[in-house]
């Protein structure tokens, strides 16, 4: 009896402990957002003057910002609006044309289709950077400058998201496509009846993903866009950050509000992202 | 069935997304033109503005004209002067539509465009230390001299030099910029120091340790991220960044004296750096505003930073011309500082239009004096100078701010603002970016030796331009 | 036509064309031209053969940039995997309580965009005696530091950056790999009388390695090609005295900036070489050669 309750108490400490522990990390990585919600409803020149910090003087502190970002006139809504299509067109076209790549990789067995995978691994690993200046000149040249083309159309079969996907896929069984031939489907209606209502957990946790890398796209976006009507948010909340302009006020509310959208569609899938996520984890 | 939930919540999520996403983008342009309408109709005021404005302009033969600046408050300028082109000029009327962009972001843009022929603007702002890098190699800006003609008597010509290449002019130019002193003199009194007896640079030296010693504050910035206050000084002594012959000579014995006076000061404590590296910067406003630092040795333009960011200074700031070395040899008084050259697009389908606009809407007497009443700054045309009336306006926010009339030091130097030859030069943007990011702070944040430090800078910088 | 197209035979090779079309339009062109234009000095159509990288070898600011860039790869691999992998496996017991609390609130700063975290840090890393950072070591009896200002503390900045960004998807991946893990291996082990630490060392570190020779992968290749946390940090490409200066800002800075497209080019091969480099030894060193190669 005693052995048995004690091992029971030291359950107890360690949870507790390790309650302890993760709270106070999520204390750490709440921090820099809690300071900067305050600091929405702090005049933007105070922050100039004194730095970003916990400070709570409500004789300072009003709602002037939010009533500048709902009601002001400035492009932060079109900005807004312009991140939002670009995102779901994003997110839309990588998930079908990746999937569609991805099922190809696990249920072929096809004549280069090794050699092939090692082009989607390398491809993995090399930094969009590299390629960043000759695809910009190849970009000019087809005359897709300021244009969202020019910033779906390379990344829509994605390297990471089809080597996901095959993944997840490689534990899909084979009499599944069989029975689909028995039926009279052809190989794509196999997939698009068959395999992508499957699919769903992969695509939720990759919409996320891509969601995420697609909203928050600065360096390339800021390469091919030029008109300021197609600025993005990213795009949009740089030219705020600007000497020669008093725009604080409007730079931190709207850096704050940035994140919610996207903060909401986590949370409607994160269950399914984790579940996405192990199932089509790693597996050597 | 959890799957089933999942397939519609996805789909009715992207879809409504792309709905609301697709309706406001209609919805947000609309809107979009009725801000921008409020802002060119409403005169005053512009904070809180950014991304693109579009003038209103009646009438069906008028031609649009996009216009590219990271100063924000020269579209409200802009605009209100193409509406006074446009009154005048009924037969060429104007449309400007203004994008504001990050400095940065705003040059590399227009760089890239220049070099593709493709995605330029017709109008754009190019400021003084890039613009060398636009008029080398494969020139893509229009000669504006026969534009400048009109205007060119009463124009600073040091000014048109800066933006010039080969005897053509690419940039007009906004002000002089003649770098002045502003002295906080409700903080100097306090410690029995009169700005009016600081005349050489000595005499500043000795102030500022008096003034340190009396109050503990600092006297003035050690500038790490810009070079105001040095290339002054440099110019006076007669130095540059290059040789007569056109060598690169950043570790001359004239900047050596400069930087070593500027470090001896920091060794005494009256000198000491500033958040953000120089007087003109967010961060530094509010330590001046505060009085912890109580002079600048500032470009005349400083004037709209005190108005606009230090407003806590009201009625307690005098202007005075800087210190010399020695005041017998007639070194110059001043030096021109900064500025931004309004450049045209050379393969723009309205060129010839958009340079005879901006030509009007930068130079022409009416645009100077809107330079001084609105934006505060010193404008090239010299003859407004001595208009008190424009200049001792006693409705002026600039007049009502400062403590004597800013023009009387302006007057006083008038005629011996000097330039360093170096701001027009290919390397400049290069020779200005060393020292604004290695030189200075290796020197003034680090402790390392003067004289080292410009040896170095001048190796890496020789290294660059092999 | 029609059913050539929809035979077994083909239709892989169909699947497959996207990736295909995009790998030769959007990757083996681009570095193809790429490794042309390297050889050029583009502003005066030059051919200068191999000048550009004769000139890397000598530029100080260039090898500045790459000694940035590996420091701060090294940093976050020291950083960005043992710790998540502890924590992931601390949140994966069945001692936690409500875990997917805490995973939300850890994959949140991975929701905002650098541009949005960046700005965020650099003024909480203000100079400014009342900024956040100087506040926090106040506490601890240290005087403000000019955070943004030494190489140092510019260093440690865009850490606790990229730490924070990073530690939730990092444990997120490490769940979902500890996950895949049967239970029935911990049970039959724990019947065995083994601890939770050899459960852990025994166990769950050897199954997981996919795991982590995929973040290992992603954070190399991350770590080397960062950018933008120092481009937002330091509010442009320009740090005093480089030490935010990273491989890719010098392409930028050369590339976009000073417009020497043909030494931009030479930068972003070598970046190349320097990531393929940098992985194959990796693969090598944990074994996953041998696995692809089967």
């Amino acid at each position: 009896m005693k052995p048995a309750l004690k091992g029971k108490q030291k359950n107890r400490l360690a949870a507790i402990s390790m309650i302890v522990l993760f709270t106070v990390l999520a204390l750490l990585i709440l921090l820099p957002i809690y300071a900067i919600f305050l600091a929405s409803f702090k005049p933007g020149g105070q922050l100039v003057q004194y730095g970003l910090n916990l400070d709570l003087d409500f004789s300072q502190m009003s709602f002037d910002n939010y009533i500048l970002l709902f009601a002001g006139r400035h492009e932060y809504w079109t900005w807004f609006f312009n991140s939002i299509i670009l995102t779901v067109i994003t997110v839309i076209l990588t998930l079908i044309v990746s999937s569609f790549v991805g099922y190809g990789f696990a249920a072929y067995d096809f004549k280069g289709r090794n050699a092939l995978f090692i082009c989607v691994l390398i491809v993995l690993s090399i930094p969009l950077e590299v390629v960043m200046l000759p695809l910009y000149k190849q970009i000019s040249n087809w005359g897709l400058m300021d244009n969202y083309m020019a910033i779906v159309l390379p990344f829509m079969a994605h390297a990471s998201t089809i080597f996901f996907f095959r993944q997840y896929l490689l534990g899909i069984p084979k009499e599944l496509m069989e029975a689909g031939r028995i039926d009279g489907s052809t190989e794509y209606g196999i997939f698009f009846r068959l395999i992508i209502p499957i699919m769903k957990p992969a695509f939720a946790a990759m919409a996320i993903l891509n969601g995420m890398t697609a909203w928050n796209n600065y360096l390339w976006p800021l390469l091919v866009i030029r008109s300021a009507d197609k600025y993005t948010l990213t795009l949009g909340l740089n030219t705020l950050i600007n000497p020669y302009g008093d725009n604080y006020n409007l730079l931190i509310v709207g850096c704050f509000f940035s994140i919610v959208p996207i903060f909401i569609l986590f949370i409607c899938f994160q269950k399914y992202f984790i579940e996405g996520m192990t199932a089509g984890a790693v597996k050597g | 069935m959890k799957k089933k939930v999942l397939a519609v919540l996805l789909s009715v999520t992207m879809t409504a997304a792309m709905l609301a996403g697709c309706g406001s983008k209609t919805a947000s342009n609309e809107t979009g033109a009725d801000a921008s309408k409020e802002t060119a109709e409403e005169s005053s005021g512009g904070t809180g503005t950014a991304g693109t404005t579009e003038m209103e302009v009646e009438g069906d033969d008028v031609t649009t004209l996009n216009v590219w600046t990271f100063i924000e408050l020269h579209q409200q300028f802009y605009t209100d002067m193409a509406e006074k082109w446009n009154a005048e000029n009924p037969d060429k009327k104007v449309k400007l539509v203004l994008s504001n962009m990050q400095y940065d972001d705003m040059h590399n843009k227009l760089s890239l465009a220049l070099e593709s022929g493709e995605g330029a603007p017709d109008i754009v702002d190019i400021e003084l230390g890039k613009f060398p890098a636009f008029i080398t190699g494969t020139i893509g800006l229009r000669d504006l001299s026969d534009v400048i003609a009109p205007y060119k008597d009463n124009v600073v010509q040091s000014r048109l030099d800066i933006y010039s290449k080969d005897g053509k002019v690419y940039g007009l130019p906004t002000h002089v910029g003649a770098t002045v002193a502003f002295y906080n003199t409700e903080q100097l009194e306090a410690a029995d120091v009169n700005y009016e007896d600081i005349k050489t640079w000595d005499d500043f030296k000795e102030a500022g340790v008096k003034y340190y010693e009396a109050t503990g504050k600092y006297f003035a910035a050690v500038e790490t991220s810009a070079q105001w206050m040095v290339n002054l000084m440099l110019a006076q002594k007669g130095g540059d960044y290059i040789d007569e012959s056109g060598n690169l000579a950043v570790n001359s014995d004239a900047m050596v004296d400069v930087l070593t006076y500027i470090k001896e000061m920091q060794d005494t404590g009256a000198f000491a750096t500033v958040p953000g590296g120089q007087p003109d910067n967010d961060e530094a406003y509010g330590v001046y505003n505060s009085g912890d630092y109580a002079v600048q040795i500032m470009p005349f333009w400083q004037t709209s930073r005190f108005v606009n960011y230090m407003t806590d200074l009201d009625g307690k700031v005098a202007i005075a011309p800087t210190p010399v070395w020695d005041t017998t040899d007639g070194e110059y008084a001043s030096i021109g500082g900064g500025g931004t050259g309004t450049a045209i697009v050379a393969s723009g389908p309205n060129a010839d239009l958009a340079a005879e606009v901006m030509a009007y809407i930068k130079l022409s007497e009416t645009a100077n004096e809107q330079v001084w009443n609105v934006l505060g700054f010193d404008p090239v045309n010299t003859s407004v100078w001595s208009d008190t009336a424009l200049t001792e306006n006693p409705d002026n926010q600039y007049v009502k701010f400062f403590k004597n009339p800013p023009f009387d030091a302006l007057n006083q130097i008038k005629d011996n603002i000097g330039s360093l030859g170096a701001l027009n030069d290919e390397r400049w943007p290069s020779i200005n970016n060393e020292f604004c990011n290695v030189t200075l702070n290796n020197i003034y944040e680090n402790g390392m030796d003067v004289k080292e430090a410009l040896d170095e800078s001048q190796a890496n910088l020789e290294n660059e331009f092999q | 036509m029609k059913k050539f197209f929809y035979s077994q035979k083909i239709a892989p090779y169909v699947f497959i064309l996207p990736f295909a079309v995009t790998f030769l339009l959007f990757w083996i062109g681009p570095i193809a031209n790429g490794a042309l234009l390297s050889f050029q000095d583009v502003l005066k159509d030059q051919w200068v053969g191999f000048k550009n990288y004769q000139r890397l070898l000598t530029d100080k600011i260039f090898l500045k940039a790459v000694w940035n860039s590996l420091k701060y790869m090294f940093g976050t691999l020291v950083l960005l995997i043992p710790f998540p992998m502890l924590f992931a496996s601390l949140l994966n017991s069945k001692l936690m309580k409500k875990p997917g609390f805490f995973k939300s609130i850890y994959f949140l700063p991975a929701l905002t965009s650098v541009v949005v975290a960046g700005t965020i840090f650099r003024l909480m890393f203000g100079e400014l005696e009342s900024s956040l950072a100087n506040r926090v070591i106040s506490l601890f009896g240290l005087a403000p530091v000019k955070w943004l200002k030494g190489a140092g503390t510019g260093y440690f900045a865009l850490l606790v950056l990229a730490c924070w960004r990073w530690t939730g998807v990092n444990i997120l991946y490490f769940l979902a790999g500890l996950q895949s893990i049967p239970k029935e291996l911990y049970e039959s082990a724990a019947i065995d009388g083994a601890g939770k630490w050899k459960l852990f060392t025994k166990i769950s570190f050897p199954l997981v390695k996919p795991t982590t020779v995929y973040v290992l992968t992603i954070s190399i290749y991350a770590g080397l090609s960062m950018f933008l946390e120092s481009y937002m940090l330091w509010r442009g490409n320009n740090s005093p005295n480089n030490i935010g200066l990273t491989i890719v800002g010098y392409l930028y800075r050369q590339g976009i900036e000073k417009r020497a497209m043909g030494y931009a080019c030479a930068v972003g091969l070598v970046l190349l070489a320097v990531v393929m480099i940098i992985n194959l030894i990796q693969l090598k060193v944990t074994g996953t050669f041998d696995k692809e190669a089967k």
